[in-house]
């Protein structure tokens, strides 16, 4: 089990290796000028640019420039953004348990709604319930999380004001940002503000967490499925054994194991999808400060950021592949 | 012939008219598939044809008669420059259908050209290949063709090799999948020890199999197409040309006015769903349709 | 009194082409401990017949449309799901054709097999693992006890199989029925596993069904034997006069289709020619008939019955002096039999009625 691990890892970092070089060749080879002109943008005068590649060192020959910038990587330097001059590691520490309460609320909802409606659909294969699961997980995922974020902001926010559509808080609520959590500075600040902040995370875990919530649905219904066809499940009944039993020992153990897969790949489309969902109900998370950075042409925030974005997914990856080998023998004894 | 049981001469099996013939008809009896099918259809025509079924184009219109809501002259309103927003809509189909389908195009061409490379040669080069494929899949989902279109700028191009470009590794490991595994498979060997070429195998026997989940994998990408080129559009990354009415962008310009004006983010935003629940409805009635052993 | 009696059971399923007619009339019966073959080919409703024993028919599909199976004088057929499981593993058990797939794979062998006691006895945990080690010891496998913690695809495939007949014998059930319990195996295996499926229903008194396509493997297991053809047993008798005297066509041509030890060199295997019946066609008359060499005109009309070949006035169903019956109406006689064809001067096979109401 051990050396199972000790190899995904070592699999996993010449991966991140690679996209570094890659994002570090990005920054120097924009279109339209070097990294200097990039980061000037419109101020680009050729004094200001011979003193950014002078500061930067950035007429050096360039696995010198990479080394010096993989030294720095390793010791936490992300580099600062241009726009504010504060360290991209500063600002992503204040910025990223938002759009952690983001994904894991999504994921609570995708997770906690598909798999129950997933079993409840292979249940009775192309019955009415299945018909309705169906055509739910069909819709969910042709629905882009803008386009639910903005309708349900509208039905739930507007029109009948039961949920709030804007930010993690009130403002106006004496809140102190201690963690940047939400809900745990909710809770420090006392009173029941902690359920302000749920239902400030109630609509945007909804609009990010549907699409892989159809997606888990389907997978599920497929999985069960499958596994009620599989002959032990046929042996399991021929032992007398109740259905409950037959169902949560034999099928869905089972069952499990390709949804399991399917939680960590969604893991990285709930990562990406929280750019477009902190955009919609204006969040200050990692995910907004993506889009401002591009917007704003602050590339030394946008190479951080995917490759901060890329070792977080892999590192979900790596989680759930060991999770994967524990619930499968035939992985964890080869 | 007297090979059924007692009197009756019942047919033998339905002649089969091979792979496609097969998958074509039990495409044409799956209903959802035909809906999805419609849907496309839709779409398409109101994109090939908006210039002559618009009845404004897609910037023109006047201040004063901006907010409008829907109305017989206006059937979905105007927004808020006063552009006809229905006639926005159906130029808005014209980007999403070619940006999204030559998005998956590309996809196709180059993780196909990879995967087939891979899986061809095997060995060092699949090895080193797959590496860059796993770089590539690990930054997740949209976020590496907004980093693309970052580095490359805006412009319809630029999306569609974004877009094009965070697809090919699907691709490239499902054909190097189906490669593998049909070398390894009992007709190719059967194939082989016959005598046949490696070209005529690869090709006769190889490929219509590798083909079929390439098909279904590339129809419910082009869902997927459409609605990341809307949201790189929603994101302020799309084609720039503030000529052009592009359906996420049409989103992000009227998310001010929710609560005035609904309609304006409802009515690009319905079109983008219906269009991706085309592809998907033709993506899961092909892959019933092409599966010969998919037990129903 | 017979153990299991079914009489006259209709197995039916829906499927998307239509309604296919597996079982069509299968009566039989089986005494304690006493070991019946059930013989026929791929399709012929061997199976699914016992799969209706036991109430296991996949559901929706599958279904008991006719017929009682009479367990120990109770209705099974009439029996609701939880009276079913009691008796399931308990008093009827299956053992099936694949142990790979036949076992749970994220399961240990002890979780299983604990699983099947805990289901139907009072036992504490340790009692039933006592008890787990003891089976598979009793089915042949040394050092039982360091192997529970393991997982079915570190075992080999005989192995397995007998995991699965210690699963199957844990709880004394007085039915085991082996759906092709050594069609998966290689032929030495084989031999073993089926040594010692027989030792183990002698010694606990089990009486077995033995489900095969193998005319060979019942040959030395089963006292009696049924042949099936196309949901109906065509012929019933016990296995040394099954093999003497065989008098359907069908268990003729099997015969002679089989290679034989004592055959001279250079003797031709004599197919049956033709294909099984499409079972989506509810039968009419025999289902044989079109494949037959024997075959009159009332085969085409009407199905024969099982009848004894000997006029008798007592019907035995059971035991070693059981009946020997075929559902024919024109029986190869012995001579016939050996020689594989009839021999009667210008007997025709009769032709297919032109007029063929459906």
């Amino acid at each position: 089990m051990l050396r199972f691990i000790v190899r995904r890892v070592l699999v996993a970092v010449p991966v991140l290796l690679g996209l570094s070089i890659i994002l570090f060749m990005f920054l120097r080879l924009l279109p339209g000028g070097g990294p200097a002109e990039a980061i000037l943008g419109q101020h680009a005068t050729p004094q200001l640019v011979a003193q950014i590649t002078a500061v930067e060192g950035l007429d050096r020959p360039l696995y010198v420039q990479y080394f010096e910038y993989l030294g720095r990587l390793l010791h936490g330097d992300f580099g600062a953004s241009f726009i504010d001059g504060r360290e991209v590691a500063a600002t992503f520490l204040v910025r990223f348990p938002a759009t952690i309460e983001l994904t894991i609320g999504a994921l609570i909802f995708a997770v906690g709604l598909g798999i129950p409606l997933g079993r409840l659909a292979a249940r009775h294969p192309n019955g009415w319930i299945d018909g309705i699961v169906t055509v739910i997980s069909l819709f969910g995922i042709s629905i882009p999380v803008f386009v639910l974020g903005y309708t349900l902001a509208f039905f739930f926010g507007v029109e009948l004001h039961w949920l709030p559509t804007f930010g993690q808080l009130d403002p106006r609520l004496p809140i102190n940002p201690v963690t940047h959590f939400a809900i745990i500075d909710a809770i420090l600040a006392g009173h029941w503000y902690v359920a302000d902040a749920v239902s400030h995370l109630i609509l945007p875990s909804i609009a990010l967490g549907t699409i892989p919530f159809a997606v888990f649905t389907r997978i599920t219904r497929a999985s069960v499925i499958e596994v009620s066809n599989e002959d032990y499940v046929r042996t399991a009944r021929a032992k007398g054994l109740t259905d409950r039993r037959v169902n949560d020992r034999h099928i869905m153990r089972n069952a499990w194991l390709p949804v399991t897969t399917v939680i960590g790949l969604e893991t990285g489309a709930l990562l990406a999808g929280a750019v477009l969902t902190e955009t919609v109900f204006d969040w200050n998370g990692v995910g907004s400060w993506v889009v401002s950075s591009i917007q704003n042409h602050d590339y030394i925030v946008v190479q951080s950021l995917i490759l901060i974005f890329a070792a977080i997914f892999l590192t979900v990856n790596l989680i759930v592949d060991i999770g994967y080998a524990f619930l499968n023998p035939r992985i964890r004894y080869s | 012939m007297a090979t059924s049981s007692g009197l009756m001469i019942a047919p033998t099996a339905r002649v089969s008219g091979g792979l496609w013939h097969d998958a074509f008809r039990r495409l044409r009896r799956n209903k959802p598939a035909l809906v999805g099918i419609f849907f496309i259809a839709v779409f398409v025509t109101g994109a090939i044809l908006a210039p002559w079924i618009a009845p404004y184009g897609p910037t023109v219109g006047s201040l004063s008669n901006n907010m409008q809501g829907p109305s017989l002259a206006h059937l979905m309103g105007t927004d808020l420059q006063g552009y006809d927003e229905f006639s926005r809509v159906l130029y808005g189909a014209r980007i999403s259908l070619t940006v999204g389908v030559v998005a998956v195009v590309f996809g196709l061409i180059g993780g196909t050209t990879v995967g087939a490379i891979a899986g061809g040669a095997g060995g060092i080069v699949d090895g080193v290949l797959m590496r860059v494929v796993d770089v590539l899949l690990a930054v997740p989902g949209i976020l590496l063709a907004i980093g693309i279109v970052a580095w490359l700028g805006h412009g319809e191009i630029q999306i569609m090799l974004a877009v094009g470009v965070s697809y090919s590794p699907i691709f490239a490991r499902l054909l190097r999948g189906s490669l593998l595994a049909l070398r390894e498979s009992d007709y190719v060997i059967a194939a082989r020890s016959m005598g046949a070429s490696p070209v005529r195998i690869l090709l006769r026997h190889m490929l219509p199999n590798a083909l079929t989940p390439l098909i279904v994998q590339a129809t419910l990408a082009a869902a997927t197409a459409i609605i990341d080129v809307a949201g790189l559009g929603f994101l302020g990354l799309g084609p720039g040309d503030p000529r052009v009415a592009e359906w996420g962008e049409m989103l992000t310009d009227s998310s001010r006015f929710l609560q005035d004006a609904p309609y304006l983010i409802f009515f690009p935003g319905a079109a983008i769903v219906i269009s991706a629940v085309g592809f998907n409805l033709l993506g899961d009635g092909l892959r019933e349709a092409l599966d010969p052993r998919l037990k129903r | 009194m017979a153990l299991l009696s079914v009489r006259d059971l209709l197995v039916r399923f829906q499927t998307h082409d239509g309604t296919v007619y597996a079982v069509n009339g299968v009566s039989f019966d089986l005494d304690e401990s006493e070991t019946l073959g059930l013989v026929g080919e791929s399709g012929c409703g061997k199976s699914v017949t016992n799969l209706a024993v036991m109430r296991l028919l996949p559901r929706p599909a599958g279904r008991i449309v006719g017929g009682h199976v009479y367990f120990q004088d109770e209705d099974l057929v009439g029996l609701d799901e939880a009276e079913m499981r009691d008796l399931r593993g308990k008093e009827i058990a299956m053992i099936f054709q694949d142990p790979m797939t036949s076992l749970n794979p994220v399961l240990t062998i002890e979780e299983q097999m604990v699983e099947t006691i805990k289901a139907h006895k009072k036992v504490t945990g340790k009692e039933a693992r006592a008890r787990a080690i003891e089976l598979l010891a009793m089915v042949g496998i040394p050092e039982p006890e360091p192997l529970l913690r393991n997982f079915p695809h570190q075992f080999s495939g005989g192995m397995r199989q007998r995991v699965m007949i210690a699963m199957a014998l844990a709880l004394e059930p007085k039915l085991l029925i082996a759906d092709e319990p050594t069609t998966a195996l290689d032929v030495t295996i084989q031999a073993q596993v089926l040594e010692l499926l027989s030792r183990l229903a002698a010694d606990h008194g089990t009486a077995v069904i033995l489900i095969t396509h193998d005319l060979g493997v019942v040959a030395g297991m089963t006292r009696r034997t049924n042949v099936m053809y196309a949901g109906f047993v065509v012929e019933s008798a016990t296995t040394a006069n099954l093999f003497a005297k065989p008098s359907h066509p069908y268990t003729v041509g099997l015969l002679h289709s089989m290679p034989r030890l004592d055959a001279q060199p250079g003797e031709p295997l004599i197919p049956i020619e033709g294909t099984p019946p499409d079972l989506r066609f509810a039968p009419v008359g025999c289902p044989f008939a079109p494949r037959c060499a024997w075959r009159v005109e009332a085969c085409w009309k009407e199905m024969p019955t099982l009848e004894p070949i000997v006029a008798t006035s007592e019907v035995q169903m059971t035991g070693p002096l059981a009946t020997h019956r075929a559902a024919c109406w024109n029986r190869p006689t012995p001579e016939e039999a050996a020689a594989g064809r009839p021999l009667r001067d210008d007997f025709i096979p009769a032709a297919l009625p032109i007029e063929a109401p459906r």
